[in-house]
């Protein structure tokens, strides 16, 4: 009976691309680790909500943001604010959390993990008023 | 250490203080969205200039999350600055006044490898300021 074997190995092969890496809820599959495990930050962040980043992809990310359910409500870029520069581009960055619904950009000072002055550019996948599902 | 919500702006409340020689100081990360420190200006620590007396102990917190202190006593006249290691570059300093200094200036500042960026140099309140008033807070 050599053929049940093989079988069974084609079955496996044939099953890797239907499982399909899901964000929307938390923690996210793969290199994704949370900020507070990495560096020293408050786990859940007034305004944002609970990040994680894959650390290959400092500063820039994308961090996946999830509210108190564990349900993602966004997905944030961190691009220093030096790098805003004729010299340098971010091009490809991941976007793995679907639908946007709204966009902000703002300044950010720093922090652990992007210490220096930055921009926030949040794709919010929740509706404006559901942003306070993050708000603290 | 203060920060508002989305942390467009950071900083030491309040930034400059006098005390008198023996007193202690407590800094208390009072913002809930990020994390700071207190970290003093030498070359032990980071390889930062000198800005504090020569001879006095640098102190460094590390980073303290939200509600965390970190005290540091002061026994040697002069004047102290510190900063905050992420937001340095936001211009998060503070100075502490020692007793009466003399002569009333900052330390000085020699050659480093790391030196002070000029937002964090424009934002220290003057030592004459900080002797008037005991309290300088933020503008
Ligand atoms: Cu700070």
């Amino acid at each position: 009976m050599k053929t049940i074997p093989i079988a069974l190995t084609l079955m496996l092969a044939g099953s890797v691309p239907a499982f399909t890496q899901d964000v929307t809820k938390s923690p996210p599959p793969g290199a994704f680790k949370a900020v507070s495990s990495l560096v020293k930050l408050p786990d859940f962040l007034p305004g944002m909500g609970q990040l994680f980043v894959d650390p290959a992809t400092l500063p820039a990310g994308p961090f996946l943001a999830y509210d108190h359910d564990g349900k993602l409500v966004s997905t944030v870029f961190m691009l220093p604010i030096k790098d805003l520069s004729p010299d340098k581009r971010f091009d490809d960055l991941a976007a793995p959390g679907g639908v946007v619904d709204h966009v902000s950009v703002y300044y950010n000072a720093g922090h652990p993990g992007v210490e220096e002055p930055h921009a926030h550019v949040v794709l919010w996948h929740v509706s404006k008023a559901d942003e306070a599902r993050v708000a603290k | 250490m203060r920060g508002k919500d989305d942390g467009a702006h950071v900083w030491f409340d309040p930034i400059g203080i006098r005390v008198s020689p023996g007193q202690m100081v407590r800094w208390t990360n009072r913002d809930p969205g990020n994390s700071h420190t207190t970290t003093s200006y030498h070359p032990a620590i980071f390889e930062r200039p000198l800005r504090m007396p020569p001879g006095a102990r640098p102190w460094n917190s590390d980073y303290l999350l939200p509600g965390q202190s970190f005290s540091v006593t002061f026994d040697r006249e002069g004047v102290y600055d510190y900063y905050c290691v992420p937001h340095e570059h936001a211009g998060m300093v503070g100075r502490i006044v020692v007793g009466m200094p003399t002569p009333p200036a900052p330390s000085a500042e020699a050659g480093s490898a790391n030196p002070v960026p000029e937002v964090a140099l424009s934002a220290f309140p003057p030592v004459e300021e900080i002797l008037a008033k005991g309290i300088v807070r933020r503008a």
